[in-house]
């Protein structure tokens, strides 16, 4: 098929498919997504699937088995641009956040016990460009539709994705909502990549950093914040990871040697 | 300067009558804890017994995100969607003071028809305000006004003293003249310039500006900025809170389904790490101090070279926002040489960048 | 030997495949698979505060996060003894509204009703069934809508907290949705109607046992603290565990449930056979009107329960935002302190029954365990793929397989990244069955049953090897009669390989042999009564997996001894391939 439209495949690894469901949930646009490419793997949505080259993979989820490590090498190789989307794809998501490898083989073990998987084996989750080079990154937990649909009407249109990332307190203020880390609230929202909307703010709770951190985060000093406001450091040390995937681990190896 | 006076109970009266012609945004309460400007239907809505809302009333006159334009490779068209009339009320001096300061930033070099289509269709309604702990507008001299609004009003127990500062204003009180009196008398008077030196009295806490314009240059190297800069969490809070902050992106967004794109103008703030990133991934200010440095140049310095008078007007908002305190109060008074308490200098880490 | 298999199933939320393995006229084997990779969300929870375990568990899946959220919000109050507002319960019943509806009609209209009017897809479906489409559109919007206002966003919303919530929708909100519920209510009866009226195949009809969520009061509703089966057992909520016995498969990252040994359904199919006769208004007006006995074998019906269950949402969305309003005041949330306790809350998420069983110690979370609804039907899945697979084997409908399969699969609306621990087939060994044989018993050490019954002709043949076998003082043989009596498989474990010898009717020539796993046999319901009484002998369900029959095709079961000559040859091969 030759139509002169971009062709896309949206693939989903392991996680909780919310990513593929917020592009299904983009209700008055999704026609328009559906006529302005040629979507040619997109399984939630369609039992067509084809494996023909791909200008654009939208790929959703970690890593979390050897199946999938060869799956996403695959789609390199068939996409011109790859695209992670949602915090699993870009950070590892909340199933990477065992920062030992260890760690992950004993938890697996009290899951799973000592069953041999007869389908493929799994490894500890980890985000897609610990195996592949990722062109474009777009975070959330899931991604937010504007964000998405941004990004996804540039590409289309042949424009390079522009990026352009910030602290959840931009749009938290842009709402008016008072600082909850002035309350003494552990809000995790400087820390975090906006795109929410500053959803949990607005709801009087706290962020819980569900878009991963955001560049140029600076942990240091939120950590020393949050210790000074009384919370007990592994409190806090916990809940900084629980979303942010592989993507601080020299952070938290900084720490260690300090408090050492 | 005409001044007349009305009765509290007139007040709604008044709001009513004048808000036909126009929209009426005024403070209000949020949960409890917290007030901002909104767009009013409900006159029972308004709190004017505030001291501070969350954003400054520039957010009427230009949104965080408004459109521009639309363009195509044949066509463009100008996008004013976000002009329309409106009236504020209850401004207090120092956002007053904040919007003059925007009005002489958007006509002095170049002329912005976004700000000011929106500005020329905007009529401000002052009133007066009550200090707390973190008011500086004293030492900025932005706690009384004299020009800027088209109306201000002055309370004075269950009576308003209201100044007309414009012919505007003039129009306003014509539309619905039987609710004012124009005679104030000399109790009116005594009462008035009263309240004012109580009101003087009120003020907490006062820092030397007229320093600060030389110590911004002499302490350029000062080892506090290293400290701010590594206690900024750089979420670029304080720098969306002033009411002098006028910085902002524009953003192309192709539309799906369409040809043309949208033009989009959002704010930025200089504290943001991207802000000074430029074409090839080079950023000239990555470092958060640097960034830091950038801000109170302009509120203590660079307006005061070019406008006469210092970028900040004593609103407190950085205060009472920025979680690790940093802010024109702590600043302001660290670069006088006093020691202050606050996060940033309690905080003995060095952090990269 | 032959495989047939939908490796990606497609229009099923998550990533995952069927396959059925045909040898000879038997369908040997059938899987329903989970390629997901395992994401241990009861271990990520561990060690967090119980704030954060509420805000992370639901992560588990996208498409019932509300029901997660609602399940491990029961859980946590149930532990930390929170008693909420009555106006925080309406509130979520409401969100819980939302998300029955929009995943409902998603589920009905996008990703079922292609299969019946021939599409690939919705979008394809579009051009000619524009109305259907659009109204299945709206009816998500506006759910969505209601899970927005009500939760935060449509995905992960983080409103809901303990003790209440962030914030309650203003008497406005509250009013457009009930109004807009109001203007849906003749799309909500066309919707039942459409799908109350599809032809739906009788292929695979069979029976199973359906649970869900006892409501109370004799009210429809979607949760409870009690457990009800349609056999009418009842269970309260912390002893969920004796229906649902989750152990591991080793095709599959999601666990697996099964009731007394005996595979069981839920989901909207569940709660209407169940609860059916509960509902009013309209919605019983319609139950009566195409409420009948397939109902209650045939899992193709789900989507027809499906449909009556948005039409029971729309109706109770008006009640509810009635009984909301009449408070008028927003309840802060419920103080608490974090003490020691645990809670198990109950749920119907839109595919069924979930369970979350919450832990707290010393101020942190110390044991999680989640139950999802996918987990408990996997088994019935495979069960009706089985089914269907076999009956169309039989009358030559081999061609239909495939197809079919999708159709019972995406019936039960599997959400497979919910089911969190879920894969692959795994094969039956290649080859004959001397080098099956072979195989299994080189795996681990084998414990040999000899099954049937003497007096029955060719039926003795599994006990005449048994038999032989002790004689031949080969190790761990026993007899059917010892282990029932005796229970003597009570001392076996993972390390060991049952190996069955029966006489097995697989339409094949007398004497044939053939090695089948004991799931397949399980999931085969002619064979299946025999082994039952063994199956609930093991205490260690991991074992099924290491479980195999060696059945010989009979020439006659028929009351009478000796074994047919065939038949003795086979038996005879039997032993002495096991005794070289």
């Amino acid at each position: 098929m030759n139509n002169g439209k971009l062709k896309i495949g949206i693939f989903e690894l392991t996680g909780c498919a919310g990513d593929a469901l917020l592009i299904l949930d983009c209700e008055k646009e999704l026609l328009d997504i559906f006529k302005a490419v040629d979507i040619q793997v997109f399984l939630m949505a369609s039992s067509e699937v084809t494996d023909e080259k791909l200008d654009i993979a939208l790929v959703e989820g970690s890593v979390s088995t050897e199946k999938e490590i060869e799956e996403l090498k695959d789609i390199r190789e068939r996409a011109e641009v790859v695209v992670a989307i949602g915090i699993c794809a870009t950070v590892g998501g909340i199933q990477a956040r065992f920062t030992d490898p260890k760690e992950w083989e004993n938890k697996y073990k009290e899951v799973y016990g000592d069953i041999e998987m007869t389908h493929t084996k799994a490894v500890p989750s980890k985000p897609i460009d610990a195996y592949i080079t990722v062109d474009t990154y777009l975070p959330g937990c899931p991604i937010g539709k504007d964000q998405f649909l941004n990004l996804f009407t540039r590409v289309v249109k042949g424009n390079l994705p522009e990026r352009y990332p910030r602290p959840v307190c931009v749009t938290c203020k842009y709402n008016e909502n008072d600082c909850l880390l002035n309350k003494g609230i552990a809000c995790l929202g400087p820390l975090t990549e906006d795109g929410c909307g500053s959803i949990c703010p607005n709801h009087n709770v706290p962020c819980f950093g569900c878009w991963g951190p955001v560049e140029g985060a600076n942990l240091t000093s939120e950590y020393h914040l949050l210790q000074e406001k009384g919370f007990d450091i592994e409190a806090i040390k916990k809940q900084m990871a629980n979303y942010s995937g592989t993507k601080l681990v020299e952070f938290f190896k900084q720490l260690k040697k300090e408090s050492k | 300067m005409k001044i007349v006076k009305l009765k509290k109970e007139n007040l709604f009266p008044f709001l009513e009558e004048i808000s036909k012609e126009a929209d009426l945004w005024a403070p209000t309460k949020v949960e409890s804890d917290r007030h901002k400007f909104q767009a009013i239907d409900d006159l029972d809505q308004i709190d004017i017994e505030y001291t501070r809302t969350i954003l400054p009333p520039r957010k009427i006159i230009l949104p965080p995100t408004i459109n521009m334009f639309q363009a195509s490779d044949k066509e463009y068209k100008e996008d004013f969607s976000h002009v329309s009339k409106k009236i504020i009320f209850g401004i207090h001096p120092c956002d007053l003071h904040g919007l003059l300061i925007m009005d002489n930033f958007f006509t002095h070099e170049f002329y912005d028809p976004y700000y000011m289509e929106s500005r020329k269709n905007t009529l401000l309604l002052g009133h007066s305000c009550w200090p707390d702990e973190n008011c500086l507008c004293k030492s900025t001299r932005t706690h009384i006004i004299k020009e800027g609004y088209d109306l201000f009003f002055s309370k004075i127990d269950d009576t308003y003293i209201v100044w007309i500062g414009s012919s505007k204003g003039d129009d306003l009180i014509r539309a619905k003249e039987d609710l004012f009196e124009e005679d104030i008398s000399d109790k009116d008077i005594k009462k008035y310039t009263e309240w004012g030196d109580e009101r003087d009295k009120a003020f907490q806490t006062e820092i030397n500006f007229d320093s600060l314009r030389d110590l911004m240059e002499l302490k350029y190297d000062d080892p506090l900025w290293k400290k701010v800069g590594n206690a900024c969490l750089a979420c670029g809070s304080c720098t969306n809170v002033c009411p002098t902050c006028n910085c902002y992106n524009i953003q192309d967004r192709p539309v799906l389904g369409e040809n043309y794109s949208e033009i989009k103008r959002c704010w930025d703030a200089c504290t943001l790490e991207n802000y000074s990133e430029v074409a090839g991934g080079e950023n000239f200010r990555e470092k958060r101090s640097d960034r830091l440095k950038l801000w109170y140049t302009h509120k203590f310095q660079v307006y005061i070279t070019e406008y006469g008078k210092p970028g900040c007007v004593g609103c407190g908002r950085c205060i009472s926002t920025c979680p690790v305190d940093i802010n024109v109060k702590t600043v302001g008074k660290s670069l006088d040489g006093e020691k202050v308490d606050s996060f940033w200098n309690r905080l003995d880490k060095e952090v990269t960048k | 030997m032959k495989k047939i298999s939908v490796d990606h199933l497609a229009r099923v939320e998550g990533n995952g495949g069927i396959s059925a393995t045909i040898d000879g006229k038997v369908v040997s084997d059938v899987k329903f698979s989970i390629y997901e990779g395992p994401r241990l969300i009861e271990k990520l929870t561990l060690g967090l505060t119980p704030e954060e375990d509420v805000s992370m568990s639901p992560r588990i899946c996208a498409i019932c996060t509300l029901s997660h959220k609602n399940a491990v919000l029961r859980a946590m109050e149930n532990a930390l003894q929170v008693e909420i507002h009555p106006k925080s319960y309406l509130c979520r019943e409401l969100m819980h509204m939302g998300e029955m509806i929009e995943s409902h009609s998603l589920h009905v209209y996008y990703l079922a009703l292609p299969d019946y009017l021939g599409f690939p897809n919705a979008i394809a479906m579009a051009s000619d069934f524009e109305f259907e489409v659009k109204i299945a559109l709206e009816m998500k919007h506006f759910a969505n809508h209601i899970m927005k206002v009500l939760s935060g966003r449509y995905i992960h919303g983080e409103n809901p907290i303990i003790g209440g919530f962030g914030k309650f929708p203003s008497r406005e909100e509250l009013l457009f949705i009930k109004n807009r519920a109001i203007q849906f209510m003749p799309f909500v009866k066309k919707t039942v109607e459409l799908f109350c009226e599809l032809d739906y195949p009788d292929v695979p009809e069979q029976e199973t046992v359906y649970a869900c969520c006892e409501p109370g009061n004799n009210k429809y509703g979607f949760w409870g603290d009690e457990i009800v089966l349609s056999t009418g057992e009842k269970f309260f909520r912390d002893d969920y565990k004796n229906l649902t016995n989750e152990y591991v498969v080793s095709h599959s990252y999601c666990k697996r449930s099964r009731y007394q040994g005996e595979p069981y359904s839920v989901g909207a199919l569940a709660r209407v056979n169940n609860l059916g006769d509960r509902l009013s208004g309209e919605t019983s007006k319609m139950y009566e009107k195409y409420f009948n006995k397939r109902w209650t074998v045939n899992p193709l019906f789900h989507n027809a329960a499906q449909a009556l269950e948005i039409s029971y949402c729309f109706e109770r969305i008006v009640e509810l935002v009635n009984e909301i309003l009449e408070f008028k005041e927003d309840p802060e949330p419920v103080a608490y302190t974090v003490k020691n306790g645990k809670g198990t809350g109950l749920v119907e998420a839109p595919r069924g029954l979930l369970i979350h069983h919450h832990e707290v110690k010393d101020g942190r979370v110390s044991n999680v365990d989640i139950v999802t609804p996918t987990a408990q039907n996997a088994e019935d899945i495979e069960k009706y793929c089985h089914t269907a697979a076999q009956k169309l084997l039989d009358s030559r409908q081999e061609d239909q397989i495939k197809p079919r399969m999708e159709l019972v699969v995406r019936a039960f609306d599997p959400c497979i990244s919910c089911s969190a621990h879920m894969a692959e087939v795994k094969h039956v060994p290649k080859g004959n069955w001397k080098t099956k044989l072979k195989q299994i018993t080189e795996q681990r050490s084998p414990v040999f049953i000899g099954v049937g019954k003497p007096d029955f002709r060719d039926d003795a043949s599994g006990i005449k090897i048994a038999e032989k076998l002790r004689d031949l003082k080969l190790h761990d043989v026993w007899l059917e009669s010892e282990i029932i009596r005796d229970h003597q498989l009570e001392r076996y474990n993972k390390q060991h390989t049952l190996i069955f010898f029966d006489a097995v009717d697989f339409n094949e020539k007398a004497g044939k042999i053939t090695v089948l796993s004991m799931e397949s046999v399980l999931n085969h319901s002619q064979l299946s009564h025999k082994f039952i009484p063994f199956v609930s002998n093991i205490k260690n369900p991991n074992m099924l997996n290491n479980a195999y029959v060696v059945g010989i095709q009979p020439e006659s079961v028929q009351e009478g001894t000796g074994l047919s000559s065939s038949v003795q040859k086979a038996v005879n091969d039997i032993i002495n391939h096991l005794n070289n």
